[in-house]
């Protein structure tokens, strides 16, 4: 079995704000956290889907709030296992592997934290592929996994149990429950045998965050430089192609914490102020990236913003008046563009009015500034 | 006309400049004191151009000594941090993630204790007086006289913070604080660092603005005297007592401002080389790249907005070892005259590997240097090797690019680097960070709480916006000239939803005055 050890770190979360597209939070404090998990408890084992056993139990653990909550409210090293155990102790169930909800930011690492801590495996994917607001966008509800009984832990150790059987309830009453605990709570759910994961996970995307990740820390350096190294890695991969949407300077930017979402607007100027800028919607993470008016990518596609200079991603909450950047569109993984997935992630989920249409059908060609 | 002033580690240097035209410029050695190297500065510049001291308008006084302190963990006092947010952040304390000894030189003092606010305003937890007063009491037992204080959503909600240093002041008379609010946006643990840093400094800002204030009224000028800070605007001295962290990077900031004006070249490499450290930076458009991240000062995470400058430590007095193969971050600084062996001393320096190798001279009263012929070349690869990597690390791209040499210790470079497409060291070019104070900007600044309720977002920015430049402008920028440079929002808990605090920075340049119009 493979093993993952502080030394993947570093990749996993450069490559994990890349797949966040903005949202996820940034994973510098998560990281701090697991690489004091894992210095106190050895690598962990990051078990492949397919060597799961169709009986193994498995439950998903992530955190569930506003991304900036986290850069003040920190996380405790013991949030994660403490949730994991309050689980096991309130629902009598064993746990044999523990899997992320989404491998875009924080979230990539946490369940390594629980894994280190109660010394079994994590499994290698994800249950997005990228990162989402809502618990309904996961792959795992869409496939028929039951939310609950599920657990969470806020900032004070206060336990809270689910057991609503439909995801849309799940998704309000652990909102609610993330606003009224400080805005951030850790959660256990989803818990599904060896086969319902195998049937609904993104897989191995642990590995290739930790692919991306290397790739972008060995190709520091301008952003267009990175794009050959990039279209040759998610031409090989569960996801589409990547594309080149804009090149400029960060001349507006807002988000606000409301409801318990990062909500805001960036507005992208080219460097020497011709042609017309480009404009980007957040809800956590970039949802939607418009030139006059024209939809140039929208969610479940992902848009990522990297810094110019040195081809580090940029999370919403670190987007800045000022900063230079380049913005791609990847087309998302193929599952995400089937109807029944699309009935919970397409733009007029998110409040957009308009059909989805994937970033292919958008742009037309693909080059980069 | 206006005198800049660059204390480095090692040289202080002054020029004196009369709109866009520099009169003249001096070099002297950083002394222990400061005052007497300042002294020798102005001295030495006031007599070669025969300048009265009354037309003297300004002295702006651009100084690395805070970054070095950092950098070299010298000089450093010992804090106290207290972090106030538990129950949340256990298992990450203060100082998590920083290298081991600039954490040792500020002492194992890290205290966390209950309290801060959520994002909506209400108590993460009530403060605990008990818990305080007994972290109070331990601070007073190991005689600590300096504090930082942090708070979860502190730039928020600062009372937490603010109580906490009022408990510090009645319970310690005297006692230094730096409340991490005062330092700006979120993001805790790096306003948390930025916030230990500056309270590390405090003492040293005491006196070095004490020292330079006298060193002026010594010298018979009366006349207002600024620091410049690492936006390359300036501050006054009592702020920088304060807030001795915000010079973070002025030096360079200064160094690229002056490479721009002596080489008229807006986009190349600056390599400032002083005693202690070698700043490379990217000038863009004739100002400095900006950080776009997270800034790394001595390898601490701080959320400071400054130019984006990669710090090796090697400089002019930058200790040699292992027979060349190592050089620094040790340096002997302005001490370099004395105990170099170019100069005489006993300590092999990186300019004593220049000596040896004849490829510069130092000084007037120069010893003769014999090293063996293994370590001069392991010695100068190392500096060629270190300086092609540093700045391969900055490169937008692979394509060269024109690299400046300024400051003092520019003879380090022997020849042409690998990664230049040219190399320029131009006139004055050891002075480009006096330069740069010199012309530093004058900056306006305005805050205040708008409700995007009563008015739309961008009429509030548009109409602040134009208010921070009349205050520029008012305080004497060119109004031609005038950017905005910053805009910083945040949301506050409490009030009416849309309510944000928004700062806006207006910079400029100071207007140019006709040639001569003063001699």
């Amino acid at each position: 079995m493979k093993k993952l050890g502080s030394e993947s770190l570093t990749d996993l979360s450069i490559g994990a704000v890349f797949l966040a597209t903005g949202g996820g939070g940034d994973p510098y404090v998560a990281e701090l956290i697991t690489r004091a998990a894992l210095d106190k408890f050895g690598p962990v084992d990051l078990i492949d889907p397919d060597d799961l056993d169709d009986d193994d139990f498995i439950v998903a653990l992530g955190g569930v709030g506003a991304p900036t909550v986290s850069l003040e409210l920190l996380p405790s090293i013991n949030d994660a296992v403490d949730t994991l155990r309050a689980f096991e102790d309130r629902f009598g169930k064993k746990i044999d592997a523990v899997v992320s909800f989404e491998v875009g930011g924080a979230n990539s690492l946490i369940p390594i934290i629980a894994a280190a801590g109660m010394g079994i495996p994590v499994v290698d994917g994800d249950g997005m592929g990228r990162a989402l607001p809502e618990a309904q966008m996961m792959t795992y509800p869409i496939f028929g996994v039951l939310p609950t009984p599920a657990v969470t832990t806020d900032y004070r150790g206060g336990i809270t149990e689910f057991h609503t059987k439909n995801i849309l309830e799940f998704e309000l009453e652990i909102r609610q429950c993330a606003l009224s605990s400080g805005g951030m709570i850790t959660s256990a759910e989803h818990p599904m045998t060896g086969k319902q994961l195998k049937a609904s996970i993104v897989p191995r995307t642990i590995t290739f965050s930790v692919e991306l990740g290397r790739i972008l820390r060995e190709g520091r350096g301008k952003a267009h430089r990175i794009f050959e190294p990039l279209k040759t890695l998610f031409a090989n991969s569960i996801y589409g192609s990547v594309h080149h949407l804009y090149t400029g300077k960060v001349v507006d930017s807002s988000t606000k914490i409301i409801g318990g979402y990062d909500i805001g607007e960036a507005t992208i100027a080219s460097f020497d102020g011709s042609g017309p800028p480009l404009k980007i919607n957040i809800k956590n993470e970039y949802l939607l990236a418009k030139i006059n008016d024209e939809t140039v990518a929208s969610v479940p596609d992902l848009i990522t913003v990297l810094d110019y200079e040195t081809s580090t991603p940029i999370n919403a909450e670190r987007l800045r008046f000022g900063q230079r950047v380049t913005v791609y569109g990847i087309g998302c993984p193929a599952f995400y563009r089937t109807e029944k997935a699309l009935n919970f992630v397409a733009p007029r989920c998110f409040g957009f009015d308009f059909d989805y249409q994937p970033i292919e059908s958008l742009i037309s060609s693909a080059s980069p500034t | 006309m206006r005198i800049g002033i660059d204390v480095g580690g090692t040289h202080t240097d002054a020029v004196l400049v009369d709109g866009d035209n520099i009169i003249s410029s001096t070099k002297a050695l950083t002394s222990v004191d400061v005052t007497s190297g300042i002294l020798e500065a102005l001295e030495n510049i006031l007599s070669s151009s025969g300048v009265q001291e009354d037309s003297i308008e300004a002295v702006m006084l651009g100084t690395t000594q805070f970054t070095n302190a950092v950098v070299e963990r010298k000089k450093l006092s010992e804090v106290a941090a207290i972090r106030i947010g538990l129950p949340s952040g256990a298992g990450l304390p203060p100082k998590i993630g920083w290298p081991e000894d600039i954490s040792r030189s500020l002492g194992d003092h890290s205290y966390m204790v209950h309290g801060g606010t959520l994002y909506d305003g209400r108590p993460i937890a009530e403060l605990d007086w008990s818990e305080i007063n007994k972290v109070i009491a331990d601070i007073k037992s190991k005689n600590l006289d300096t504090v930082a204080i942090s708070a979860a959503f502190s730039p928020m909600t600062p009372q937490p913070e603010l109580d906490v240093a009022a408990q510090l002041r009645r319970e310690i008379p005297g006692v230094n604080i730096t409340c991490s609010h005062s330092l700006g946006r979120l993001g805790l643990l790096e306003r948390e660092n930025a916030a230990l840093l500056n309270a590390s400094l405090l003492k040293l800002a005491n006196s070095v603005v004490s020292a330079f204030a006298d060193a002026l009224r010594q010298r018979g000028l009366k006349c207002r005297f600024f620091v410049s800070q690492n936006d390359g605007t300036l501050m006054d001295a009592e702020f920088v007592r304060q807030f001795p962290a915000l010079t973070f990077a002025s030096g360079p900031t200064n160094s690229l401002r002056g490479a721009c004006k002596l080489t008229g070249l807006n986009d190349a490499i600056v390599v400032d080389l002083g005693g202690t450290t070698a700043d490379i930076g990217i000038l863009q458009g004739g100002f400095p790249r900006e950080s776009n991240i997270v800034i790394d000062v001595g390898g601490v995470r701080t959320n400071f907005r400054m130019p984006d400058i990669l710090a090796l430590g090697l400089g002019g007095g930058s200790l040699v070892t292992d027979e060349g193969r190592s050089i620094g971050p040790q340096s002997v600084g302005h001490n370099l005259v004395t105990q170099g062996l170019a100069f005489g001393g006993s300590v092999l320096t990186a300019t004593d590997l220049l000596v040896a190798a004849g490829k510069a001279t130092v000084g007037a009263n120069q010893c003769l240097v014999t090293l063996p012929p293994q370590t001069i070349e392991n010695g100068l690869n190392t500096i060629a090797s270190m300086l092609n990597d540093g700045i391969e690390k900055m490169m937008p791209s692979s394509d060269p690019m024109p690299v400046i040499l300024v400051g003092g210790g520019a003879i380090l470079v022997a020849g042409k680097l690998e990664v230049a497409s040219k190399m320029y060291c131009p006139e004055h070019s050891g002075v480009a960070n006096a330069i740069g104070a010199a012309i530093a900007q004058i900056g306006g600044e305005v805050e205040s709480l708008v409700c995007y309720q009563d008015m739309p977002r961008e009429h509030a920015i548009k109409k602040m916006s134009d208010a921070a430049k009349s205050t520029a402008i008012n305080a004497g920028a060119n109004p031609k000239t005038v950017r905005i440079a910053d805009i910083e929002e945040t949301t506050i808990s409490y009030m009416a939803e849309g309510t944000t605090r928004l700062r806006i920075k207006a910079v400029g340049d100071i207007p140019t005055q006709t040639k001569g119009a003063l001699l």
